[in-house]
């Protein structure tokens, strides 16, 4: 009936009153209906609980300290009797202090305000009031326009700032991450002007891979990024599709404009997405002006029941050719060391302008060391190199099979090109943010030859091959001792060479070779530097004395 | 008391130290108000009432208190009278202060119950002082 109703709002309606009695006040009763260790004011325990505490956790109960005299509860446990008793007190406290509060006409000065409880009459103000991003807090004041909202929408309409995702005309545009274990999620919003990788794992299978939005390619270019504001809209082009083979080959798509939809073809499913790297250009006023995505579309075969997805974004801002720095403007450590070259034949200005060029776009002028692998046959494993990292030592090595028939001068060469790399730079970059304008910012590799038998005295004519190149960094620390920065003074590429000698044939032998890279701190110690004195400089005007002189 | 002199002294002391007394009192009921801002909870509508307490009863001070001289010196009761009623008033915005402000510290307490003292004997001393220029 709808007295009972009622009856039962009114209980709602109100939230329980708070306890103030300090005697019935008791902290450390967490558990209910059970005694709480250590707990002397808690009213579940019996007097042989109490005989079996070692102290009191909660020695004194009172109200607020700055009241002039108030009640307080005291607990604590006599430990002199047999069984230890608890005691229980209730005292009057007294604050001595001139600034006491002997009394208060406002109730809400000394408690904590309670909560109103929702009803369905209440429910639309208590929202406007509270369901912002803030809300004030003074408890009495408020207003009932929104102001205090700022509705998500609104935001597009300004600019884009750093972070903020990147909306697309139903929702965001996506990078599936992982988010608890490595399965992909597609909730993933990409952040404005945050570059991310990730990879996860999809379950696909082959007879259901046309149905999976997740592998086609229109699911990743369908809807269009929104630039600013609902009316101007950027289409996502597909700047280029790479084809990966089951066994890895990869080869590139002439003519990116058609869109390629899995398929099952003969128990395998083809035009699956594998890869999607989003390149995004902006203007410096926060506006996206061009959106364009590049796929590597595989094979996947019937056994697989999952395949690894990646996803990049990148963001550009127009007109602009960044290079990525190493460190502002010291080298941070674990950012590669830049390197570069001097394109000779050019006058001096304009070779380093195009030497930004080729320090730009060619990801490969790093400097860069040779990186072991499983296979640590030194003649199979082409190509694979590592960046060299600032401030990580590191050692790589592969092992050399030489058999009597290998001739010496070739496989020096071949040594030399594994060791140093296709193209070894010529100079390094002395601080992470150098420009390829500034000359005196590069410092030039030392290259160093030595041969490990320089002692006997065999003919230098005799054939020597590489066998280790070791490459040192000096650095110092320079700028102000409270934020050094770290600046390359001196780079040494040091190649130990080694005779080979003639093995009877069908023999063979097996020589380790190595490379490595060492950073050395060189920081002279710290001086301290005082600023001038300002000085006056006071000059008269030369026609001070105009009468007289 | 020379028969040929009215004007009470114990009234001018008294009116004179409670000059005194009074500034000393508006600057610690400011001063301790402020801390109480700070320190606890005061919302604006209840800081407004008690400072508007305190300033009307320093604007009621100073012509209480220049009547007063007057009308013991110049040995009139009107301005003696008036200042008299003013002091009701007075008395009324000191009770506030002690009983229905927002926060009373106990500093509270003792500044506000001296000058209610002082001000009950001045009323005395004026009703004897009426007393004795009427008669």
């Amino acid at each position: 009936p709808a007295d009972a109703r009622d009856a039962v709002q009114a209980r709602v309606r109100s939230a329980p009153a708070p306890v103030t009695d300090v005697a019935k006040l008791c902290v450390c009763d967490l558990l209910v209906a059970q005694c709480d260790a250590n707990c002397c004011c808690d009213p579940d325990c019996s007097a042989e609980d109490f005989s079996l505490f070692t102290s009191c956790s909660v020695p004194v109960v009172t109200g607020d300290s700055q009241l002039c005299s108030q009640k307080a509860a005291v607990y604590s446990l006599d430990v002199e009797a047999n069984p230890p008793e608890r005691i229980f007190k209730l005292i009057d406290q007294v604050n001595p202090s001139i600034f006491c509060i002997h009394a208060t006409n406002y109730k809400q000065a000394l408690y904590l305000k309670s909560p109103e409880i929702p009803t369905p009459e209440n429910f639309d103000q208590l929202l406007a009031k509270f369901g912002g991003a803030t809300f004030s807090a003074e408890p009495d004041t408020w207003n009932l326009d929104t102001d205090a909202q700022n509705p998500p929408e609104a935001n597009e309409t300004y600019r884009y700032e750093y972070g903020a995702p990147v909306q697309t005309e139903d929702a965001f545009l996506r990078l599936p991450s992982p988010v608890v274990s490595s399965w992909c999620s597609d909730a993933n919003p990409a952040g404005f002007l945050v570059n991310q990788a990730t990879k996860c794992i999809r379950s696909v299978s082959v007879e259901k891979c046309d149905s999976i939005q997740a592998l086609s390619m229109l699911f990743y270019i369908n809807s269009s990024i929104l630039a600013v504001s609902c009316v101007f809209q950027v289409n996502i082009t597909v700047q280029s599709i790479i084809f990966q083979s089951l066994n890895g080959t990869r080869t590139l798509l002439n003519g990116s404009d058609v869109l390629r939809l899995p398929m099952v073809l003969d128990e395998l499913c083809i035009n699956a997405v594998l890869r999607v790297n989003y390149h995004i250009t902006h203007t410096d006023t926060g506006e996206i002006i061009e959106a364009a995505a590049a796929f590597v579309l595989g094979a996947i075969s019937k056994e697989a029941l999952s395949i690894e997805q990646s996803f990049e974004i990148s963001f550009t801002q127009e007109n602009a050719q960044p290079v990525p720095l190493s460190g502002n403007p010291g080298y941070a450590v674990g950012l590669p060391v830049r390197a570069g070259f001097w394109p000779q034949g050019y006058p001096f200005p304009a070779a380093f302008l195009f030497a930004a060029l080729a320090l730009s776009s060619n990801k490969h002028s790093q400097l860069t060391i040779l990186q072991s692998t499983s296979n640590q046959d030194c003649l199979a494993a082409q190509g694979a190199r590592a960046p060299v990292l600032f401030g990580y030592n590191m050692i790589s090595g592969c092992k050399l099979r030489i058999t009597a028939a290998m001739k010496c001068q070739p496989l020096a060469q071949t040594l030399l090109d594994v060791l140093k790399g296709q193209s070894f730079p010529e100079y390094v970059a002395s601080f992470g943010n150098s420009q390829a304008q500034d000359v005196l910012d590069w410092v030039p590799i030392t290259q160093l030859h030595i041969s490990e038998q320089m002692i006997s005295n065999t003919l230098q004519s005799s054939c020597q091959i590489p066998v280790s190149l070791g490459i040192e960094v000096k650095w110092t620390k320079y700028g102000s001792l409270v934020n050094p920065q770290a600046r390359i003074v001196n780079v040494t590429a040091t190649v130990t060479t080694t005779t080979l000698k003639q093995l009877p044939s069908g023999r063979e032998r097996i020589i380790p070779i190595t490379s490595s890279v060492v950073f050395t701190d060189i920081s002279s110690p710290a001086e301290p530097g005082y600023k001038a004195w300002p000085t006056i400089n006071i000059k008269l005007p030369f026609d001070f004395f105009y009468p007289f002189v | 008391n020379n028969s040929s002199q009215l004007s009470s002294l114990p009234l001018q002391i008294l009116l004179y130290v409670n000059g005194i007394y009074y500034i000393f009192y508006f600057l610690a009921t400011l001063a301790m108000i402020i801390y109480k801002s700070q320190v606890f909870s005061y919302p604006d509508d209840f800081l407004a009432p008690d400072l508007a307490v305190l300033f009307l009863m320093a604007i009621l001070e100073v012509p209480r208190l220049y009547l007063g001289f007057k009308g013991n010196l110049t040995e009139a009761e009107a301005p003696l009278g008036l200042s008299l009623g003013l002091t009701v008033g007075s008395v009324v915005l000191c009770v506030y202060l002690l009983l229905w402000q927002t926060y009373v510290l106990w500093a509270d307490v003792l500044l506000n119950a001296v000058l209610l003292a002082a001000y009950g004997l001045e009323s005395g001393l004026k009703v004897t002082a009426i007393a004795a220029f009427v008669s």
